[in-house]
């Protein structure tokens, strides 16, 4: 029988979204090619993650060693491919988040597996694998198959997979012995440090306005400020716009940013890649403005202006100026 | 210190109408215009911020045709010291791995301390080619860093996770580090720059010279294919608002009033 | 023959393309143009990457490039922005005459500045009653001892308030037969005693430049400050011009290429009668004749550029270049409003600024007419 590993990524004591998204697509997987769904789980004290871990799989492997309590490429690694090639799992899940990032390439060249990163869509056909990947920031889809046969592993985008309710299956956990032997590390956690928070909590706004790159220059971002506050909304901002200092690190949405939830989100230049989308896809009603159709923000607004937004911005601000004083 | 950073040259699509070619494996890039990566031209600026304060050399590499000179070029002109170019029919169609082995056989005919790469690229956006030669070549590494600081042999980084979180690490050299892009403000070329340039030569090596045989490499050494590209399903949700401008505020302020509360 | 930049100039035109794309800013650019002010911190910037003076010799603050590698900047400056890029271009307006015929202390004293972004420089050549024709000049310069007194009145000096030295093209010799036989360029510092700026304006474009009128009421300078030989001002002035008016033919291909990239950009964007206006045949034929008149004018233009840097001078091929580059400046911004309609009409939508930005470069630095002159009086010259 095959097997789907899942490799269960959390951080500070709770499983992160991933890895349900990842077991959820897993199992349609599994089901799909008859195959057992298990997960793995590194760390130190997780056992109460193995017990959440355990109704969504067949098995949980789980290896518990101090050098494991927080990650790191090296030790993951050198337990993951001891696991693996005893395994042989036909396939394994992980998730292409900074933590994904940063091992599953290496783990795949060291175990000579082929590797599909960055997965928005994976099917299993037959004795093959078919991946959808993006291309050019989502501009443009791919589909990608491997060209050996398997094992394979992927990494799935965080928010490509929805997480939906499926019946539990009568999961176990397996503790296995740590591999881990005590050798030197060429890579050392030392901690985890916050970014420097704004002044204004995004994350509680009820209206957003979020301004990207179309904005061209800091010396624009007072229009887009003026709208806001004429729409009691407050300013956050795409990634490239803190990169160029415009604004600050608080107001960035995204993967490495905030997480916001508003009523209204309006996304004002920006063209909507995944890592940004992944932060506001939550927000109740999105409204894009931007001046390519063809621009994937498109896909997840409700509503949709394709215009300049110099020219359609301060239109919009002042009509509802002119609104609110009548 | 003695650092390697890996670029590539790509077009520029954000702004772009696009529309797949022929072959349907691809974007018609005829009338794009190309430019270093974005998340590598944060790579090089850290690199040759690194040799400003420490001393040492920097080299730049790229597999690519031969007009990838161009972003070779920039990165001389910004302050690299020399520049490397691996081109090979045979390259042809390598996916994240098979280029990462090509870099490897390069790289490793250089003495470094430490090797730069951009997190991704703008145009496949694999994520994947730093880590794996950092593999190939069994030396540290860090993906997705936003800060740097040395300590004699050794790095103290950030790590960018998610939600405005970071991490630190300790890392040995010599390592390998994937760069986030905002970790510094990239310069402009200068003229004094382009002109210490037309005086270097930019090496270039095919896979011979590498001892890479041509199925180690280009589609034949890769585990995944590229079968065909299509539109992402575009506006599925979108209700796109049309009309005047005044017409289109109306409708926005409907919007804010029904959905956002506001009166 | 070969049309082909060098690999050098590419990227020279390319780092050119960058800076300024990173530098600009429409807002900041509008408010700089209704409110006159020279752009200051982007000069500064410039200079520090060495694109101002890059014509200049490395000794004397420069990068050792010629003609064409200048123009290609002003013409990477002019595309971005009209007014910026004028502004920059002319910011070491005139140097060129100290560079040919300065001596090696006067290089060093202001050139090098000028590279650096400490001095801005001016040339002094139109008088209230001569401006086509500077064959004979009313501003006087009379030796006294080892000194000049200069009287006089200069006008529409570009970089008139902002220079920190002028090179002024007076009357030595007022009984010099032709008068243009006694005429000599002279430096003066800006502060100098007697010498007076006043700024014109308002005026139709090219607002942040300045443009003055200069007083010189018993201004002394030293007879050091003499550029070159006595009584040779005027030969100095035209040769000069064979240069400095091929700058002027690449801001205008500069202007032509930015008023057309927005006109296209605008028409694939706006609709009428359920179509984009590129999809109208009147539209794309706009478009094919623009673009054709932008080919020609910028081989002509880099012709000239690099047959001046084969140290060839040809006033024929410079007043052509200059001539036609700037005649279809104008008509191409003139046809990138008609394309935007209305909104081509209004400040935000830039492309008037180009039409007036680009109106300048039929007149300074030689008129048109004075442009036919002199490629005519080329051509019948030979017939001879
Ligand atoms: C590890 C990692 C983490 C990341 N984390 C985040 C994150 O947390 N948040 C985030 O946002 N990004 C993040 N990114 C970056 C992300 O991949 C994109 O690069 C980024 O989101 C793009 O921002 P943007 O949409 O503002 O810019 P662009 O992609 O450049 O889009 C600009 C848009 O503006 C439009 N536009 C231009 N001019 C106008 C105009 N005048 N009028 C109207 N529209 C106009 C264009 O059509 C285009 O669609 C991350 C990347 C990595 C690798
Ligand atoms: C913004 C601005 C900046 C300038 N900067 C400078 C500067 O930095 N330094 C400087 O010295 N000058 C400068 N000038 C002056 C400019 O060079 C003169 O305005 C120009 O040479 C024309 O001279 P004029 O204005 O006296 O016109 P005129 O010479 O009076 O000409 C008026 C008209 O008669 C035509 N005409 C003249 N003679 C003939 C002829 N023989 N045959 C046919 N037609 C003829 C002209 O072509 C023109 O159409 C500047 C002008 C402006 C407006």
């Amino acid at each position: 029988m095959k097997e789907i590993v899942v490799i269960a990524e959390h951080r500070r004591g709770e499983l992160r979204d991933i890895t349900w998204e990842m077991l959820c697509k897993g199992r349609q997987l599994a089901e799909s090619a008859g195959a057992n769904l298990n997960a793995i789980l590194l760390g130190k004290g997780v056992n109460h993650l193995a017990e959440a871990l355990k109704p969504k799989v067949n098995k949980v492997f789980l290896i518990e060693d101090e050098r494991l309590e927080s990650y790191n490429s090296e030790t993951y690694e050198r337990a993951l491919v001891r696991l693996i090639t005893e395994r042989k799992p036909w396939l394994t899940l992980i998730g292409h988040t900074a933590t994904g990032m940063d091992f599953a390439p290496s783990l795949a060249a060291r175990l000579k597996m082929p590797l599909a990163t960055d997965c928005i869509g994976i099917e299993i056909e037959g004795e093959t694998c078919s991946v959808i990947r993006q291309l050019y920031g989502g501009k443009i889809n791919a589909s990608v198959s491997f060209v050996k046969q398997g094992p394979y592993m992927a990494t799935l985008r965080p928010g490509a997979f929805p997480v939906l309710e499926k019946d539990p299956l009568p999961g176990e956990i397996v503790p296995l012995p740590s591999p881990l032997a005590a050798e030197t590390l060429a890579r050392r956690f030392l901690q985890y440090v916050e970014a420097a928070v704004a002044e204004v909590d995004i994350t509680q706004a009820d209206i957003l306005v979020a301004v990207g790159r179309g904005i061209k220059d800091a010396e624009n971002i007072p229009l887009v400020k003026e709208f806001a506050d004429s729409i009691g909304g407050v300013l956050a901002c795409s990634r490239p716009v803190v990169d160029k200092k415009w604004l600050p690190k608080g107001c960035q949405v995204g993967t490495s940013g905030k997480t916001v939830r508003p009523k209204v989100y309006i996304a004002i230049g920006i063209s909507g890649a995944f890592q940004h989308v992944a932060g506001m896809k939550g927000a109740g009603t999105v409204i894009a403005i931007n001046k390519d159709p063809k621009a994937p923000i498109f896909n997840v607004a409700h509503y949709g202006i394709v215009a300049d937004l110099f020219k359609i911005v301060p239109v919009i601000k002042d009509k509802i100026k002119g609104l609110r004083k009548s | 210190m003695n650092i390697i950073v890996c670029i590539k040259r790509v077009p520029e699509t954000t702004d772009a109408d696009i529309s797949i070619d022929k072959s349907g494996k691809d974007i018609d890039k005829s009338s794009l215009v190309f430019d270093l990566n974005e998340w590598d031209s944060y790579a090089i600026e850290e690199a040759i911020l690194l040799k400003e304060k420490l001393g040492g050399t920097v080299t730049v590499i790229s597999m690519g045709g031969e007009e990838s000179n161009e972003s070779l070029r920039k990165c001389l002109a910004m302050g690299a010291d020399d520049a490397i170019r691996l081109t090979d029919p045979a390259f042809n169609g390598s996916d994240g791995f098979a280029t990462a082995r090509v870099l490897a056989e390069a790289v490793r005919k250089i003495p470094y301390d430490l090797i730069l790469t951009g997190t991704q690229a703008e145009d496949d956006g694999y994520g994947q080619v730093g880590v794996v030669l950092a593999e190939l070549l069994g030396i540290p590494h860090a993906a997705v860093v936003n800060r740097i600081e040395v300590q004699d042999k050794r790095l103290k980084v950030h790590r960018e996770l998610e939600g405005g979180l970071e991490e630190v690490v300790e890392i040995d050299l010599p390592a390998l580090l994937t760069i986030q892009t905002g970790i510094n403000e990239p310069r402009y070329v200068s003229i004094m720059g382009i002109r210490k340039v037309a005086k270097k030569e930019i090496k270039s090596f095919g896979a011979p010279e590498l001892n890479l045989k041509a199925d180690e490499v280009g589609l034949s050494g890769s585990d995944i294919r590229l079968e065909k590209v299509f539109l992402p399903p575009v506006g599925e949700a979108a209700e796109i608002l049309e009309g005047k401008p005044e017409e289109i505020a109306l409708k926005v302020s409907e919007i804010l009033r029904d959905k956002g509360g506001l009166s | 023959m070969d049309f082909e930049l060098t690999q050098e100039q590419k990227d020279i035109q390319k780092a050119a393309r960058e800076f300024i794309q990173g530098e600009y800013d429409k807002e900041r650019i509008l408010e700089w143009e209704q409110t006159h002010t020279f752009p200051r911190d982007i000069w500064k910037k410039a200079c520090k990457l060495g694109f101002i003076g890059i014509h200049f010799p490395e000794e004397f603050g420069g990068q050792g490039y010629g003609v064409t590698e200048n123009i290609l900047i002003v013409e990477e400056f002019c595309r971005k922005d009209s007014g910026v890029g004028i502004a920059l271009s002319l910011v070491d307006f005139s140097s060129e005459l100290i560079l040919r015929f300065g001596t090696d202390q006067q290089k060093k004293r202001y050139l090098i500045p000028v590279t650096k972004g400490e001095f801005i420089s001016a040339g002094a050549y139109t008088e209230p009653d001569h401006g086509s024709d500077i064959t004979l000049m009313s501003t006087t310069a009379l030796k006294q001892g080892d000194s000049f007194l200069i009287n006089g009145t200069k006008t529409f000096i570009t970089n008139g308030c902002l220079a920190d030295f002028f090179v002024v093209l007076c009357q030595t010799d007022p009984h010099a037969k032709p008068p243009y036989r006694g005429q000599c360029t002279i430096l003066v510092d800006k502060g100098t005693k007697g010498l007076e700026a006043t700024e014109i304006t308002p005026k139709m474009g090219i607002r942040m430049t300045s443009t003055a009128e200069l007083s010189f009421s018993d201004v002394r300078v030293p007879v050091s400050q003499l550029l070159g030989e006595e009584n040779k001002g005027f030969y100095q002035v035209l040769e000069f011009f064979d240069e400095s008016r091929i700058e002027i033919a690449s801001q205008a291909l500069g202007i032509s290429q930015g008023a057309f990239d927005r006109a296209l950009d605008y028409v694939k964007q706006r609709r009428q009668f359920g179509r984009r206006l590129v999809d109208f045949q009147i539209t794309q034929h706009k478009l094919a004749d623009m673009a054709t008149k932008i080919e020609t004018a910028r081989l002509l233009t880099y012709k000239a550029a690099w047959n001046f840097d084969q140290k060839r001078i040809d006033p024929k091929l410079t007043s052509m270049a200059k001539m036609f580059a700037a005649k279809v400046a104008v008509e191409v911004a003139d046809e990138a409003i008609q394309l935007l309609g209305g909104y081509g009409y209004i400040t935000e939508y830039e492309v008037e600024r180009f039409y007036r930005d680009a109106k300048i470069t039929e007149i300074y630095e030689g008129t048109k007419e004075i442009q036919k002159n002199t490629i005519a009086s080329a051509l019948i010259g030979k017939l001879k």
